[in-house]
């Protein structure tokens, strides 16, 4: 049922084949990850804003997930 | 909820602590004004091998009354006021290089009970650097309508099908019952000590009533809103967090694309800049631009129809389907925001306030400019967060 551009899915998936072949088997120690741990660098520290996100989102536009979220669909909230 | 599953299997810099966060969310536009009280406290038992959380969300919404048709700014005449209430638990392990996690919701309107469950599961690899996850959701809610006559609650199975036959019970075509299947598998790595990438692809299939039951009055060419009875939906997004070497600064471009089989596709591009302005004091700016084409509904109607500000509907030639759903037409969407977190270690050296070690106060607005009938709107946030 699906009927988006066929070039658009392609192109995506040839690119991030293409990140995921180059960058598979990246190790960075634990002794460098420094600047990984602080919060800016952390996607977990949003998580309560990405639930409210979440929330207007799904009432007021048609796509969904981006945050990791089921979504509705119905619009009645 | 899930984002909460997803983002926790993630490391945080945080974790080992008990912690709670209450946060105030604002949102207003025109004719609808959202404050929503939330709190959440999540303890270690005794440690990360187990996690138990629970939150607890008021969602009090003020609306112009749909059924009249007008967009009247919050305060008028036939203003009305639904409260919300959301509870919901969650259980977390990490076991080594696994992380697992399972959570229940349940949340109660006048005329919506939702409940969710889902599990998701994590495994670190290369000493940490990646991380994989797969998560499950169900959703089953009840739909149901407020006679605007008699204020009696009655089962809504959908402006397609006759009110005589819905039942509040069972499950397929008579039944109030909406139900959402959802997976999500989440790649996370860190390609460098500065840079790291994240990636999620997602599928929800969604069964039952997904159409509002008050908006029929918007609609003249039909005296319901008609929407399928079955949706299915995919989306593709992608991240990255690179810390510039020598400055205080993190760039977060983020990009989201969504397809369903109403034919809706969106685009999201959603780019950040983090600045550490002071030891303590965190900056973050956004700029978020939304793109959506019309559902199928709509089609008929032309090119993609847009919203002119004022009214929106549309139906299919065959009259099969209708929408007044603003949602359902094609528009676009420009959101500016800013964030400011206060790290509380800065001030817990002073005597008697220890207690603030770890803990943030973080304010959020964004602005959205928007080409459809909602307008612009407003979305702020604070949250005071504590560790204990």
């Amino acid at each position: 049922m699906f009927r988006t551009s066929p070039a658009l899915p392609r192109s995506s998936a040839l690119v991030l084949g293409l990140a995921l072949c180059t960058s598979a088997c990246v190790t960075v120690t634990p002794a460098e990850r420094r600047q990984l741990s602080t919060p800016e660098m952390t996607p977990a520290t949003d998580a309560e804003e990405e639930v409210w996100h979440t929330h207007v989102e799904a009432a007021r536009e048609a796509g969904f997930g981006g945050h990791g979220s089921a979504g509705g669909g119905c619009g009645c909230g | 909820m899930l984002a909460v599953l997803v983002l926790w299997a993630l490391p945080r810099p945080s974790a080992g602590e008990d912690r709670v966060i209450v946060r105030g969310n604002y949102y207003r536009e025109a004719s609808t004004r959202v404050l929503q009280p939330e709190v959440d406290v999540e303890v270690d038992v005794p440690d990360e091998r187990l996690s138990l959380g629970t939150a607890y969300v008021l969602d009090a919404i003020s609306s112009a009354s749909i059924a009249s048709g007008t967009a009247q700014v919050t305060g008028g005449d036939q203003v009305f006021t639904e409260i919300r209430h959301e509870v919901s638990g969650r259980v977390g392990s990490r076991l080594g290089e696994w992380a697992l996690g399972g959570s229940f919701r349940y949340s109660t309107e006048t005329d919506y009970i939702a409940r969710g469950v889902n599990v998701g599961a994590s495994r670190d690899l290369l000493q940490r650097s990646m991380t994989l996850g797969l998560s499950y959701a169900y959703n089953f809610d009840r739909v149901y309508r407020i006679q605007a006559n008699t204020r009696v609650r009655a089962p809504w199975c959908g402006g397609s099908i006759d009110v005589d036959r819905c039942r509040s019970d069972g499950r397929g075509d008579g039944s109030n019952l909406h139900q959402v299947h959802y997976v999500a598998a989440t790649y996370a790595h860190a390609w460098h000590r500065t840079l790291l990438g994240m990636f999620t692809a997602e599928v929800a299939r969604s069964r039952g009533p997904q159409d509002n039951p008050y908006r029929g009055a918007q609609i003249p060419t039909s005296e319901v809103e008609l929407h399928p009875l079955s949706r299915t939906r995919m989306a593709l997004s992608g991240s990255a967090r690179w810390a510039v070497p020598r400055t205080p600064l993190v760039i977060e471009p983020r990009y989201r694309f969504t397809a369903d089989s109403w034919l809706i596709r969106t685009h999201a591009i959603d780019p950040r800049i983090h600045v550490r302005v002071l030891d303590h004091l965190r900056l973050r700016a956004r700029y978020r631009y939304y793109r959506q084409t019309a559902s199928f509904i709509c089609l008929d109607e032309g090119a993609d129809v847009m919203d002119d500000g004022a009214s929106f509907y549309c139906s299919t030639a065959d009259g099969s389907f209708a929408t007044a759903d603003p949602k359902m037409g094609a528009f676009h969407s420009h959101t500016p925001g800013i964030q400011l977190v206060l790290e509380l270690d800065a001030i817990a050296s002073v005597r008697g306030l220890a207690w603030l070690e770890g803990g943030w106060l973080e304010a959020t607005y964004n602005h959205v400019f928007q080409t459809n009938r909602y307008g612009n709107a407003r979305l702020g946030a604070l949250a005071l967060s504590l560790a204990f």
